[in-house]
């Protein structure tokens, strides 16, 4: 897989190419984006050829990739294929990230000083200082079955915060199967390692989910998934809520993460199971069942804390109010 | 679970430990080895969360697999020499693949992957019959047909499995993961002695079983699944603090105490065998199991961890009383002096 993207963006590596769209290549996966996006220079407008999808920077600062014209040719050089290059650029860096794991791995759980772990009371995960931090984030809307809802991702002012805009869309996809629509998220992607080995978050020591958002005032729903090896627990996920008030204020948002209740497909289970932070994979905050409507949620950061005060396990009649209020939102 | 239920499934696991040990049948083995791995499923899942039924699905495909190549080596064993019975394996291919599924059964490298995982995703209970129990059986079997067993492998997975052991086992801070990896290494000390002297591997279970169920009944006893829960428990049990601070040190081969002894016989059983780079080896080697346990311990007994408000919570649970556990501190710390005695299994 890895020499076949080499192959494909052979002309762009080494040249003042545009980028190739991410899109284009769903399947080489997004490790493959970053490497084009570190190495690939935007080449000078030719004035006659402004692509009619091509926008300003202010508007499109953090947007996705996938806007990018394609159809921009090169100037008479002729691109160079270096697959070789590729290669090597690609082996050292895995290798340059090997060697950084063997080391800090004599530092401490995760490169830090082991006593540093364990007195830490809170941990900032995720911030939005830069376009690096938006790569981290993957983005999604039921496009990606046939709907019609649009998501998308951009930092906001300032470089302090990100802004995840779009539209929602409840028309449902005429494949004859959806008999409902309208969801977009924002998934946090997989930690890797060297040789895009998966990694997990371990968050044993921390209870509270503590986020700084400044919604829209619609209700979202703040999801984690276990990291896991059996194809069955693929889509097992726990969920909470996350209700916010619309601004202009930020809101700190705390969530015990003995609250979140455990779901299967979308649904409920009966038997609800705690939540173990060892192996935390990824976290999502995905937006659902609306007409056709705009949709706003700025993030500050993302932590994990341990606040003296909460100290529950699993808060099983918390779980029962839950699915209550679950069942009054759904519409009939 | 229902208490018939459980001990009819706790006595399947007896038995199939017992019939593994006690037969000269292949066949017999195999199905002792298969009750076994059957009945430890239900015990592993005693505590159902979805990650139980990861670790158990993990634990399942493994030992599975491993029957599998044990019953085609068997087989093969078969074709070549004509008999059933346990005696010394002629085909180097079956030698080489029953060493294989014993080597999976036992989680030495590189059949050692499934270790953490499994240990990770059960109970401490069902983690300590893991540790302990399981081992009986695979263990019984290498020393039976050790005579056989081809050297160059045997001492590769060893060193191997220190290696994996020590390393794996540095940034850990979930306790059965260290014990895991803690296990693995154990695992690679005795098979690094057993072509040599096969009862000096018996010894050496028989000291890494005492030492596992101390450890985890330390943790059973301090509801502890992490570092930083462990290092909390001198608020609570400061007595239990100064013991697990023993025990660790014992574990890590520290004399006087009893871990020392096996080390100490096994790298003087290989020195005896003109074998001098390999010793020197494993006890280096070993050296980071020690230093994983020194930060254990550091944590735990030499100092005292600032503490939380919500830490004060375990004063409220009753202490869990565990019988064995005075006893089991003795012998894992002080058998040293009876050193000496070993001199009758000559």
């Amino acid at each position: 897989m890895a020499l076949v993207h080499k192959l494909l963006n052979g002309t762009c590596i080494l040249r003042k190419c545009p980028k190739p769209s991410v899109a284009s290549y769903p399947f080489l996966g997004t490790r493959f984006a970053d490497y084009c996006s570190s190495s690939l220079q935007k080449p000078a407008p030719v004035p006659g050829k402004a692509s009619s999808q091509r926008k300003t920077e202010g508007d499109l600062q953090g947007h996705h990739q996938r806007d990018v014209a394609l159809d921009i040719t090169c100037p008479e050089e002729k691109p160079e294929v270096s697959f070789d290059k590729a290669i090597k650029d690609e082996l050292k860096n895995h290798f340059w990230r090997l060697k950084d794991d063997i080391v800090n791995r004599w530092i401490g759980p995760e490169g830090r000083p082991l006593h540093e772990v364990l007195l830490e009371q809170a941990r900032v995960v995720w911030k939005f200082r830069g376009k690096e931090d938006l790569d981290k984030w993957i983005v999604t809307s039921d496009k990606t079955i046939g709907g019609r809802s649009e998501a998308f991702l951009k930092m906001g002012k300032n470089n302090q915060s990100a802004l995840l805009y779009g539209t929602l869309s409840s028309d449902t996809p005429q494949d004859g199967e959806s008999s409902r629509s309208g969801y977009c998220a924002m998934i946090s992607r997989i930690p890797r390692g060297p040789f895009e080995r998966k990694r997990s978050y371990d968050w044993s020591q921390f209870n509270t989910l503590y986020l700084r958002v400044r919604g829209d005032g619609r209700p979202w729903m703040v999801n984690i998934r276990e990291d896991t090896d059996i194809i069955q627990r693929k889509n097992q996920m726990y969920s909470y809520f996350m209700f916010t008030r619309g601004g202009p204020y930020w809101q700190d948002v705390k969530i015990p993460f003995s609250k979140f209740f455990f779901s299967n497909q979308g649904r409920i289970r009966d038997a609800q199971y705690q939540l173990l932070l060892d192996k935390f994979w990824r976290l999502g905050s995905p937006r659902s069942r609306c007409l056709h409507i705009w949709c706003l949620v700025s993030v500050h950061f993302l932590a994990c804390s341990q606040p003296p005060s909460c100290c529950i396990l699993m808060a099983e009649r918390e779980q029962v109010l839950v699915f209550l209020l679950i069942k009054a939102l759904i519409p009939s | 679970m229902n208490p018939l239920i459980f001990t009819t499934i706790l006595m399947t696991v007896l038995l199939g430990t017992m019939i593994v040990m006690m037969s000269s049948h292949w066949l017999m083995i195999w199905i002792g080895f298969e009750m076994n791995l059957l009945a430890i499923i239900p015990i592993l899942m005693k505590k159902y969360n979805p990650r139980t039924m990861e670790a158990s699905t993990k634990y399942f495909l493994t030992q599975a697999t491993a029957s599998m190549l044990l019953m085609m080596a068997i087989i093969i064993n078969l074709m070549h020499s004509g008999q059933w019975t346990i005696t010394k394996v002629f085909n180097p291919t079956a030698s080489i693949i029953m060493t294989s599924a014993l080597a999976m059964k036992l989680g030495l490298t590189p059949f050692h992957f499934w270790v953490p995982e499994v240990t990770q995703g059960i109970s401490l209970t069902s983690g300590l019959i893991l540790l302990t129990w399981q081992k009986l059986a695979p263990m019984s079997i290498l020393y039976q047909i050790s005579p056989s067993i081809n050297l160059n492998i045997l001492l590769t997975m060893a060193v191997l499995s220190i290696l994996v052991g020590g390393w794996g086992g540095l940034n850990q801070t979930q306790l059965r993961k260290i014990m895991a990896y803690s296990s693995i290494a154990h695992m690679g000390w005795m098979t690094a002695v057993l072509v040599y002297n096969p009862t000096l591997t018996m010894l050496n279970m028989l000291i890494y079983i005492m030492m596992t169920l101390t450890m985890f009944m330390l943790f059973i006893h301090s509801s502890s699944t992490t570092m930083l829960s462990l290092s909390h428990t001198w608020n609570k049990t400061p007595l239990t603090t100064t013991l697990i601070l023993i025990t660790l040190l014992s574990m890590g081969g520290l004399p006087p105490l009893s871990g020392f002894m096996p080390k100490w016989m096994i790298i003087q059983e290989l020195t005896k065998n003109s074998s001098i780079i390999l010793p020197t080896l494993m006890a280096i080697m070993a050296l980071l199991n020690l230093y994983f346990y020194m930060r254990l311990t550091y944590s735990t007994s030499l100092t005292m961890f600032p503490s939380t408000n919500n830490m004060k919570m375990k004063w409220q649970f009753e202490t869990k009383r565990i019988t064995l556990l005075p006893p089991l501190i003795v012998m894992s710390s002080l058998l040293l002096p009876l050193t000496p005695m070993l001199s009758i299994l000559d």
